[in-house]
């Protein structure tokens, strides 16, 4: 069990302008697990790489337990990293591959035998001792190689998109081998991902990084809850920004006007947001309420997604109830409520004009999540 | 069916030039030649040659040249990829130099390991000059010598670099990965190389040596300009058997060539089997 920190971690390419990493700075607690969380190039492998010593740092620190590792061989750091492909040696058995680590460190060969059995077993493996690693399936691979990870009882375990390369029941089943397996060995444990409903559902806590720097580093509900940043709220699929107000208890915004939310500061600007699943389809007149149209409804199963055009030219979008595809059909009128314990206020800094990143982001955003587009 | 036709004017050639040419040695290695009256095959021949002193001594020294030339050439080409697969300045220059020597005829490299080895040659005139010898002459024989010194300088020289190439492709498409998983996992420098680097380059390393054993083991010009004259290597007896004035003693060469091709087989074979076996038992 290792608590990790990272003190304004900067690393910089030679020839690129902009540093990989800014001026990172993270505390992990120990035994727990973390998303690091972000869009391709962002700095998340980067940031993984350093602390397993592949990489040196430009500036900063990195310390497991209060003490720097900076000057620690990556072979003695006891980080160890299972990659995205998991580089598993060809020309070796299984066992052979999971026992990898012990034999480097000239442990006895009935040990070793005897740990990789017991491996095997925790990543519910056993008996493959002898297969080679073309003779897998890709779930298999990914087991044999955190066996070969977990057998050195490392400090802290990195893992890079650990989920990416398996098919969506693969990625249940072993998503949840590895919530098992670390709260049953306690390995404090980073990964990364840019898939940000498998960093909510693995980790504790999440640290959210665009253009190599942190923006929140939080548990996983308050990227959904209490987003700090627009562009944040819209990684996490919001889609419903409206810019407005605070005139004391009434938040006046494009669309109309709402009970204020606490996050809205006095007489400031700020961004309204509300996450599409947090709408409600109301009676007329409801309280915090706006009118308006169904411009579109898609039906995806689980539920249904609504484009409800309302005044002043703008959208709302809503992720309601499936059976509401049988009730409703574009053209017709509704109400829209939006719960007062819903609605939150984005910072005047979220006002600017986001970048080709940010719509990027927010593209891929709304993808992954249940958005409106 | 398609691939039949496709490859069949390929196998054609192959097949006229390359196994005619052994069918009709391997006919007259067993004194099997109608058309001059020898219509009664026999291992003659291949007693005479095997148990012949002069045919076993070149047997050693051709072994010698070939598996030396192949170890040597394998671990310095390995090295040069190594250090050529970084980042440094000047990677450019001194990889486009360490290539050069692929387009030199082994010929040319030949004559120019005769010029700077031999006892007249450019080193041996140095140290002369230099007061370290008394006459050129005692300047260490590494041409024409016993060891076949010259010849395997030769080899070397030449072999480096085309081992060293497929080398450095096979580490360029391995990557780093590997070694940064190994080292993750504890592996220090030699345990990288050992058990995760080695094994990964092997397929290459052991296709290139192949291609260099078996050439070096048979091939003839080398041996013949820079080699002593006796005993010699296998092919220079061969070829020597074959411009005998003695007609006779042409099923005697022909049967070496068969041998020669028969030996390299089994070596390479049992190369290709003894390195997996290693790598395997690490």
């Amino acid at each position: 069990m290792t608590r990790l920190n990272l003190h304004k971690l900067t690393k910089r390419y030679r020839g690129k302008t902009e540093p990989a990493l800014d001026d990172l700075s993270l505390e992990v607690e120990s035994g727990s697990l973390t998303a690091l969380l972000g869009p391709s190039g962002c700095g998340k492998t980067t940031t993984m790489k350093l602390i397993a010593g592949l990489l040196e740092p430009t500036l900063g620190d990195i310390l497991f337990d209060g003490r720097s590792i900076l000057g620690v061989a990556p072979e003695r750091r006891g980080a160890v990293m299972v990659f995205q492909n998991y580089l598993l040696f060809p020309y070796m058995t299984v066992a052979e591959n999971v026992g990898f680590g012990l034999k480097m460190r000239r442990v006895d060969r009935a040990t070793i035998d005897r740990r990789v059995a017991e491996m095997l077993e925790l990543v519910r493996l056993p008996g493959l001792e002898d297969r080679r690693p073309k003779e897998l399936s890709g779930g298999q691979q990914q087991r044999v190689a955190l066996a070969r990870a977990l057998i050195v009882l490392p400090k802290l375990l990195l893992l890079d998109e650990p989920l990416s390369n398996l098919d969506a029941h693969l990625r249940f089943e072993m998503r949840d081998l590895i919530r098992d397996i670390q709260r049953q060995m306690g390995i404090t444990t980073v990964f990364v991902t840019h898939d940000q409903e498998e960093a909510v559902v693995l980790a504790d806590k999440v640290a959210l990084i665009f253009d190599g720097r942190l923006q929140q580093y939080d548990a996983p509900t308050a990227f959904y809850e209490t987003p700090v940043t627009r562009r944040i709220a819209a990684f996490f699929g919001g889609v419903n920004f409206f810019q407005g107000r605070r005139n004391r208890k009434q938040f006046d915004c494009a669309i109309g006007t709402f009970s204020a939310p606490r996050s809205a500061i006095a007489d400031q600007p700020g961004i309204l947001s509300i996450r599409p699943e947090d709408v409600r389809l109301a009676e007329a007149g409801a309280a915090n309420s706006v009118a308006g149209r169904i411009h579109s409804h898609v039906y995806v199963g689980t539920h249904t997604r609504l484009r409800v055009s309302v005044s002043g030219g703008h959208e709302v979008c809503v992720v309601t109830d499936a059976e509401v595809m049988k009730t409703h059909k574009p053209g017709d009128p509704v109400t829209l409520r939006f719960p007062e314990e819903k609605l939150w206020v984005l910072p005047p800094d979220a006002l600017v004009e986001p970048t080709a990143a940010h719509r990027e982001d927010t593209r891929f955003g709304v993808t992954k999540t249940k958005g409106c587009r | 069916m398609r691939i039949a036709l496709l490859l069949g004017p390929a196998l054609v050639v192959i097949a006229a030039l390359f196994l005619g040419g052994v069918g009709l040695g391997l006919a007259r290695s067993f004194n099997y030649m109608p058309i001059i009256g020898l219509d009664d095959p026999n291992l003659d021949a291949y007693a005479w040659v095997l148990t012949d002193e002069d045919f076993l001594l070149s047997f050693v020294l051709t072994f010698h040249i070939a598996f030396t030339s192949t170890v040597i050439s394998a671990v310095l080409a390995i090295g040069a990829a190594l250090v050529l697969r970084h980042t440094f300045v000047g990677k450019k220059v001194i990889t486009f130099l360490f290539q050069l020597n692929l387009t030199i005829p082994h010929i040319v490299g030949a004559v120019g390991i005769l010029y700077l080895f031999s006892q007249s040659g450019f080193f041996a005139r140095i140290a002369y000059a230099a007061g370290a010898i008394e006459r050129t002459s005692d300047f260490p024989a590494l041409v024409f010598d016993p060891y076949a010194i010259g010849i395997i300088l030769q080899y070397v020289w030449k072999e480096v670099p085309f081992i060293g190439v497929i080398v450095l492709a096979v580490l360029q498409s391995v990557g780093q990965d590997y070694e940064a998983l190994a080292q993750s996992l504890g592996a220090n420098r030699w345990q990288r190389f050992r058990y995760v680097l080695l094994p990964l380059i092997m397929p290459g390393v052991l296709s290139a040596s192949v291609i260099v054993f078996a050439f070096t083991f048979g091939a003839f010009e080398i041996p013949f300009l820079l080699g002593q004259n006796h005993p010699v290597a296998l092919p220079v007896l061969a070829y020597r058997s074959y411009t005998d004035v003695d007609l006779a003693a042409r099923p005697e060469a022909m049967a070496m060539a068969m041998v020669i091709t028969v030996m390299s087989g089994l070596m390479i074979y049992a190369y290709v089997r003894l390195s997996r076996r290693y790598l395997r038992a690490g």
